[in-house]
């Protein structure tokens, strides 16, 4: 192929629609996805992107956050791990996290990027329930794209079906 | 006679076709019907070709093409109904093709066509006169025009791929070393839609001009960008946004200067919206009772109906220009390709059981069916004939690597 893919990319976000993707007409969230008995969310939307190339702390690792099949429910099991990383983020102000959702090779590749992104967003709404500013969180869906295990059995896929946390420097 | 052949193969089809209609047959009766419009005889025999590469490269190409096309038998001698002469040969460096049908009993005359080009385009060339002769002898559109996009692993990375209905002309679209996920064509087959994560290392959706090869991003909100498909007019896009704090399916100006967001579920996901033929319906994938199944929404939002469909999940929907959507559904454990009537709620399957099949695309036939076969965890596209349910791999044996999410141009070509 000879085109060239690398030519120029244009970038048509229309002011109209960055300030559309600003605001929420109807105001703020509920409580908390999934999230027992904890505080109010009442942030507009997900943080815009951080600009430029992101400094990722390679060094700073938490254990992921695994989910049932087919569920973006925070398990009690897994409410420790985000603890310690509300705890770390809450230490560290100069520090942001990318939450990777992701998802078992099962069922639609299409729907399992939506259902990686609404882990990563439950598991976002828990650290804000638990004090986390919700701008220093990065929410990104890789679906069944990125397995953790390349196995085809449950050992695999329970592994699979996680949250992962991604830090860098803000 | 002609007229008469003609007449079954509307009939028949109309059951799988006319979805508009108010009391359409059942899906069940196109496997009652079919065999009266099954296969034609068609003899090739008075259709002469030349002996260079060119040549012999469009003869070869337009036998696959009519045979693929499901209603012609090539092989059928003194029993053929119709006939195909005239020939391909090069002609000062130009290759030169003129065809002309009949039909065999009355002497009919079908089709008269001379077709020109390079020798470069031999292969074009054989699948426009399959699709004129399709057209000309049965009444109906063919598919041996199309492209097909789709994704490969092939290189250790998902990268996006093109080529023709009858697998030929294979090239690599992109280059990324990125994740390249779920293209589509806009109507006139000049651009895609697709999801990348190459540039920002994060899930945004683009528009590539297949002539040009110029890429430029169209939705880079913060959260997941995907999913996106053209309107049939090709001005909109729907598409799955979450930069409200959750995906949900939204429409937006391919220029990037309206946005409206079609659904608000808090605690759900949405997924795969495919517009109505007429883009004032879209069907999508949501998980809002708890597993993803179908719904259709308005264009301009509204409360969306779901559709009460068998199976555990009911993924990848696709709404063809002959109304029905292709949907893939799970049952005992095992996806399937079903046809649905929106209209009625009446179901076909249309895959075979001997493996998974997963994320259908109508041909602009509205005959055929391009899907993905799963098998011990390998991933092949095949194309399924929904009349005489044959299925057959795209892609030779030899093209290696797993295939995803066939994409089929030309879905709203009127002939």
């Amino acid at each position: 192929m000879k085109n060239r893919w690398f030519g120029i990319m244009v970038l048509v976000l229309v002011c109209a629609l960055c300030a559309t993707s600003c605001k929420n007409r109807k105001g703020g969230r509920r409580a908390g996805d999934n999230i027992g008995g904890s505080t109010e969310l009442g942030d507009q939307g997900l943080a815009s992107r951080p600009e430029g190339e992101l400094q990722i702390l390679t060094s700073v690792k938490f254990d992921a956050v695994l989910f049932d099949y087919d569920s973006a429910q925070i398990r009690e099991s897994e409410r420790g791990k985000l603890q310690a990383v509300a705890d770390y983020l809450k230490q560290n102000a100069g520090v942001g996290v990318i939450i990777e959702g992701n998802c078992d090779e099962r069922g639609s590749a299409d729907y399992n990027l939506s259902l990686g992104e609404r882990r990563a967003e439950a598991a976002r709404a828990y650290l804000v329930g638990l004090g986390v500013d919700g701008a220093n969180i990065q929410t990104k869906s890789y679906g069944e794209e990125k397995p953790a295990n390349a196995g085809h059995d449950e050992s695999a896929w329970r592994l699979n079906r996680r949250g992962e946390f991604v830090f860098f420097k803000r | 006679m002609s007229k008469g052949k003609k007449t079954i193969c509307r009939l028949s089809l109309a059951f799988l076709l006319a979805v508009q209609t108010s009391c359409l047959e059942s899906l069940a009766q196109v496997r009652v019907t079919k065999s009266l419009n099954e296969v034609s005889f068609l003899d090739l025999s008075g259709f002469r070709n030349g002996q260079d590469n060119a040549s012999l490269s469009f003869r070869r190409a337009l036998e696959t093409d009519l045979s693929r096309s499901g209603w012609f038998n090539l092989s059928g001698g003194s029993r053929a109904e119709f006939s195909a002469i005239g020939g391909v040969n090069l002609e000062g460096g130009r290759l030169v093709i003129r065809c002309e049908a009949y039909n065999v009993m009355t002497r009919e005359k079908l089709l008269s066509k001379t077709y020109q080009g390079e020798e470069r385009e031999a292969r074009s060339l054989a699948h426009r006169l399959a699709d004129d002769l399709v057209y000309a002898l049965t009444g109906q559109p063919g598919m041996a025009s199309a492209k097909v996009l789709a994704i490969s692993n092939r290189t250790g990375k998902k990268e996006l791929y093109v080529c023709d209905a009858d697998g030929g002309s294979l090239r690599q679209l992109t280059r990324d070393n990125a994740i390249s996920l779920v293209p589509h064509w806009s109507p006139d087959g000049k651009r895609l839609v697709y999801t990348s994560y190459y540039r920002s290392q994060f899930p945004d959706v683009f528009i590539i001009e297949l002539a040009s090869g110029e890429r430029r991003c169209v939705a880079d909100f913060p959260g997941l960008n995907s999913s996106a498909a053209f309107s049939p007019d090709g001005r909109d896009l729907a598409l799955i946004l979450s930069k409200d704090g959750s995906p949900d399916l939204f429409v937006m100006d391919v220029n990037g200067s309206r946005l409206t967001k079609l659904t608000d579920t808090k605690r759900a996901a949405e997924a795969s919206p495919s517009w109505s033929p007429d883009g004032q319906q879209i069907v999508f994938v949501s998980d809002r009772s708890g597993t993803p199944q179908l719904y259709i929404g308005g264009r301009s939002g509204g409360e969306p109906r779901r559709l009460a469909v068998g199976g555990s999940q009911n993924v990848d929907p696709d709404w063809g220009a002959n109304g029905y959507i292709a949907y893939s559904s799970l049952i005992g454990g095992v996806f399937q390709v079903y046809a649905l009537n929106p209209a009625t709620g009446e179901t076909r399957q249309i895959s075979r059981e001997d493996a998974n099949y997963e994320e259908p695309s109508w041909a602009p036939d509205g005959r055929h069916v391009f899907c993905v076969r799963r098998q011990n965890y390998q991933s092949r596209i095949f194309i399924i004939d929904t009349l005489s349910s044959s299925c057959i791999s795209l892609l030779q044996e030899s093209e290696r690597g797993d295939w995803f999410s066939p994409d089929c141009s030309g879905k709203y070509n009127k002939k």
